[in-house]
């Protein structure tokens, strides 16, 4: 099963290579990377998963980039916006993971949207990183937001994925500490082996049989 | 004066964290505060009364820090929240959790967190760093000066490839 971190930085977006960062998350208990503008390799022992991210103001810039990522390799997430820019996105063909869904307001993800995701199997990012690096009720929103996410999820059960968006290899967490974090919005132990899963499962979704030839 | 009997003793628990990157937390007063903080900033001064965290002892790349009984993983949650020590980042990563400070210290690491030698002037980015290498393929770069230090982490093939 894979043990993926769904969103890590390298240099010079952070301060830790690549390679580096590969070392310490698989000492933590990863054995998959997803790093945006990367080739699918394995570095250290552990697979480099490219990533696309698109950040667009309205739905048609993000289905015009959408058009541009031409690796099927690559795992596209979008940036999450309003409650109608996130239903838009749930049907456009291509997407994977919606992500920064903290940065929104309340309600930008409701119902409607976890049944999309159900339905069309685009997974939900949870950023670890604004847990650890905020306090007070920056902190505490966000806390909410994903014990809300949870609760939906508990009646959609839509895929979901974890990201330490880690820039510097002390960003980096290990699954235990995950497991420990993730319970503090309510998230179960089980939950998080399988969202820590989630990403390699992504690009190639199991489907019926096609025959090719 | 007559010691209190073990049976009503307040029972301790011991969490041995590593501290990365090693020697970057020195102080323990400030390691303390650190540690204090993110239990407060995160359950409150009531639960951080009950956890009641205590530095017991700490080295260059590790920390064994005590609480009470049933706080054991609220604490190593909180210690996942300690992201700097004074003016440096550091990452605690909780190690293993025991009842008697005997057996954790039989867990701390022997081995020296860096390879002993002279430290050694890289050119990386246009700027002056010292190596510090690891057992292994890391290496740490401390960008040379006085203060504001850039601190990169980097592997031994990174280097040979500059």
């Amino acid at each position: 099963m894979t043990v993926a971190d769904t969103c890590l930085h390298p240099y010079p977006g952070g301060d830790s290579s690549l390679r580096r960062m590969a070392i310490e998350a698989r000492e933590l208990g990863f054995d998959t990377i997803v790093v945006p503008v990367a080739t699918p390799h394995i570095a250290s022992g552990v697979r480099v998963i490219p990533a696309a991210i698109i950040d667009g103001e309205n739905i048609r810039a993000v289905s015009s980039r959408l058009r541009k990522v031409t690796d099927r390799n690559s795992l596209v997430m979008v940036n999450a916006g309003e409650n109608g820019f996130n239903r838009a996105v749930m049907n456009l063909k291509g997407v994977h993971v919606l992500r920064n869904l903290s940065l929104t307001r309340k309600r930008s993800f409701d119902h409607i949207c976890a049944r999309l995701a159900l339905e069309r199997g685009i997974a939900v990012d949870i950023d670890l990183y604004p847990v650890i690096h905020t306090a007070g009720t920056s902190r505490q929103r966000i806390l909410v937001r994903y014990g809300e996410l949870i609760s939906l999820h508990s009646r959609y059960p839509f895929p979901m994925t974890i990201s330490s968006n880690a820039r510097s290899v002390l960003d980096l967490r290990s699954v235990d500490e995950i497991i420990l974090l993730c319970s503090l919005f309510g998230m179960a132990e089980d939950d998080v082996h399988a969202a820590l899963s989630t990403a390699g499962d992504l690009l190639a979704p199991s489907g019926p049989v096609t025959v090719v030839s | 004066m007559k010691p209190l009997p073990p049976t009503l003793r307040t029972k301790k628990r011991y969490i041995l964290a590593g501290i990365e990157p090693p020697g970057a937390a020195s102080d323990q007063k400030e390691l303390y505060r650190a540690i204090s903080g993110a239990v407060t900033s995160l359950f409150g001064d009531v639960r951080a009364a009950a956890i009641g965290p205590a530095v017991i002892s700490s080295g260059p790349d590790y920390v064994i820090v005590r609480c009470t009984r049933s706080g054991e993983r609220d604490l190593r949650i909180a210690l996942s929240f300690v992201t700097a020590v004074g003016n440096e980042n550091i990452v605690l990563r909780p190690k293993a959790t025991s009842g008697t400070l005997h057996a954790l210290r039989k867990r701390i690491p022997l081995a020296p967190p860096s390879e002993p030698g002279h430290p050694e002037e890289v050119y990386f980015g246009g700027k002056i760093y010292i190596a510090r290498r690891y057992q292994g393929q890391k290496v740490d770069l401390i960008e040379k000066g006085i203060k504001s230090q850039e601190l990169l982490f980097l592997t031994q093939d990174d280097l040979e490839e500059l």
